[in-house]
């Protein structure tokens, strides 16, 4: 950590931390004086989407290496489209299609970005 | 200085700069609209991009006629649908909702352009004389006072914005801690990586903000069944009545000169400078209690502020190399991309830079003046596309933008890390924009800190015995100090 005279990487970070855990405990102990009742997170399932949100955001992290961009990006979109917003099945296919397409043009074609290329060699 | 400003002007009109700042406004504005992603943001989503562009003027260009844009954009949803499209807008939404519904949207919105042109090109002008003079004092700064101004900065981030001071103190803490993880620029420690080789290089602040703004607001936004709701009510009259104008003319005024000073300060900027000026036109009003109701000046001042301080925010970055927020922090990030160094020299070491950005910006302002004016019912289309469907397609922009900094899946993993977090945060209602400032600002705060403290051998007495550093620490003791007793009294008076 190193002493004032010659800080260290540590002098900081452990500065920082002491700080956060004092106002940590403030900010716990203000709340417990007033009393305010704890309300609920999440009621009524309202946590759901979110989480089928963060699932399908790891869904397409764990294959897009694997499977290529292309794949995943449309199955993305129509999962997320179907599944967590309930979208009649042609729009949901037409803007797929759309916007896998044309995100791909834009980052494979105009940024010239490298994409994932799977297994399908897409 | 006008000789620069002269050269200045001649890069900007180049077509392929005036093509960018084209780009670059129309994208903001568009960016602005839609609520969910905001300028910081979508400079990120960008820098990428920015390695293609080659040449960092043009970048730098683009990237201001996009938090421009985003500016002017910003006030179009607040004002039509109540919802901000980004966080300097909000105070837009108060007033400007309410005219929408007496049927004034055109109105509302028109003063709103009129008045963030105005501003924003007094606080170009401002830019142009107060720069050069502020650069040359910026090279009597040295560690000390960094150290000291950084401090400042945060600490006015914490105070002035958000609800509880203790809740904005915490996450500018989380934010210096994030800042810290990978290799220690000084010792060459590694810290906080816990083994992730891909974390040496510290957290990227592109996966960052898009994990917390980006993935974090749609997280939230998918509680409730979000499905915007059309505009139904056409938006006749776009130009407001003279009447409108003489209300509204010295609340434009007004908020141009608190957007250009607040703009200034790091830490400040257009948010808090929107609150001031509400605050203000609030005071000076003969009906303050129109406020609320739809009083163009609610309207008029903090679109004001939030444009002036846009322009003014500038200075740090092209003067002493501060970001003063989050989005320049972006274009902070993008001029180093580009291999320019932000700090004092920038003047003089890349005065094409400078100036080209400096012309741009009175050409952004017309740009966008023209650009908002007649195409508001366009822009109001944007709107119409469900939630549903933007939703999606902004999570995979994120993804695949953040995928594209260094090719590893490892960044999509902790940008998702980061959405939760930020999800989490906006759960138990902590701001992320204070963390995701003492990120940036971070290294600079603790390079100074140390330095200063080897320079000193040890003594903190050196950030008090430098004037300048010494003024202010000496501020912002006092600062604090007013702080506290204003908490005390408050507290007094509620007990009674």
């Amino acid at each position: 950590m190193g002493r004032l005279k010659h800080p260290g990487p540590g002098f900081l970070p452990f500065g920082l931390a002491i700080v956060l855990i004092i106002l940590s405990l403030f900010l716990i102990f203000s709340k417990w004086k007033k009393g305010i009742a704890s309300t609920p997170f999440w009621d009524h399932r309202t946590w759901l989407r979110p989480l089928l949100g963060v699932a399908i955001l790891i869904f397409f992290a764990l294959v897009v290496q694997w499977v290529g961009f292309l794949i995943t990006t449309f199955v993305f979109l129509i999962i997320w489209m179907g599944v967590i917003e309930r979208i009649r099945w042609r729009t949901i296919v037409s803007i797929s299609v759309g916007t896998t397409v044309a995100l791909f043009l834009i980052f494979r074609y105009f940024l010239e970005v490298p994409l994932p290329v799977g297994f399908f060699k897409w | 200085m006008f000789q620069g400003l002269a050269n200045g002007f001649g890069i900007a009109f180049s077509f392929t700069n005036l093509t960018f700042a084209l780009l670059g406004a129309l994208l903001g504005t568009i960016v602005g609209i839609l609520p969910g992603l905001g300028p910081a943001a979508t400079i990120s989503l960008l820098l990428p991009l920015s390695f293609k562009i080659g040449s960092p003027v043009t970048s730098i260009i683009m990237m201001a006629g996009i938090f421009y844009g985003a500016m002017y954009g910003g006030s179009t949803t607040s004002i039509l649908v109540n919802i901000p499209g980004e966080a300097a807008s909000v105070v837009t939404c108060i007033d400007g909702y309410q005219m929408a519904l007496k049927g004034r949207a055109g109105p509302a919105l028109g003063i709103a352009a009129i008045g963030s042109f105005i501003a924003g090109t007094i606080g170009v002008i401002g830019l142009t004389f107060v720069a050069p003079p502020l650069a040359e004092f910026a090279l009597k700064f040295g560690p000390p006072e960094y150290f000291a101004l950084t401090l400042l900065g945060l600490l006015m981030a914490t105070l002035l914005g958000g609800s509880s001071i203790v809740k904005g103190l915490i996450m500018v803490v989380l934010g210096l801690l994030l800042g810290s993880v990978g290799l220690d620029p000084i010792s060459g420690a590694i810290r906080f990586t816990w083994g992730f080789f891909m974390l040496q290089e510290g957290v990227d602040f592109v996966t960052l903000a898009m994990g917390m703004f980006g993935i974090g607001e749609i997280l939230i936004n998918l509680e409730k069944e979000l499905t915007t709701e059309l505009v139904t009510r056409k938006i006749t009259h776009l130009w407001p009545t003279l009447k409108d104008w003489a209300e509204s003319k010295w609340a434009i005024l007004r908020g141009s000169f608190i957007g250009f000073f607040i703009g200034i300060l790091p830490g400040g900027g257009a948010v808090i400078s929107s609150l001031v000026s509400y605050a203000v036109e609030k005071k000076v009003s003969k009906h303050p209690e129109e406020f609320g109701k739809g009083a163009i000046q609610g309207v008029a001042g903090p679109e004001s502020a939030n444009n002036s301080a846009a322009s003014t925010s500038f200075i740090p970055l092209l003067t002493l190399g501060i970001p003063g927020n989050a989005a320049i922090a972006m274009i902070f990030a993008a001029l180093l991309i580009q291999g320019v160094q932000p700090g004092p020299f920038l003047i003089t070491e890349h005065p094409d830079v400078f100036w080209g950005v400096v012309a741009s910006m009175y050409i952004g302002n017309v740009m966008l003046l023209i650009l908002n004016l007649p195409l508001v019912g366009m822009w109001v289309q944007l709107l119409r596309v469900p939630y549903a469907i933007l939703a999606p397609i902004i999570v995979l922009f994120c993804c695949i933008g953040v995928y594209s900094i260094r090719n590893t899946v490892f960044d999509i993993w902790v940008m998702g890390i980061f959405g939760v977090i930020g999800y989490l945060f906006r759960k138990v209602d902590m701001e992320p924009g204070p963390l995701i400032l003492a990120f940036v600002l971070g290294p600079i705060l603790e390079r100074s800190l140390r330095q200063a403290l080897l320079i000193s051998a040890g003594s903190p007495f050196i950030f008090f015995s430098r004037p300048i550093s010494g003024a202010m620490m000496g501020f912002l003791i006092l600062f604090i100090f007013i702080q506290i007793v204003r908490a005390v009294r408050a507290k007094w008076t509620r007990v009674q």
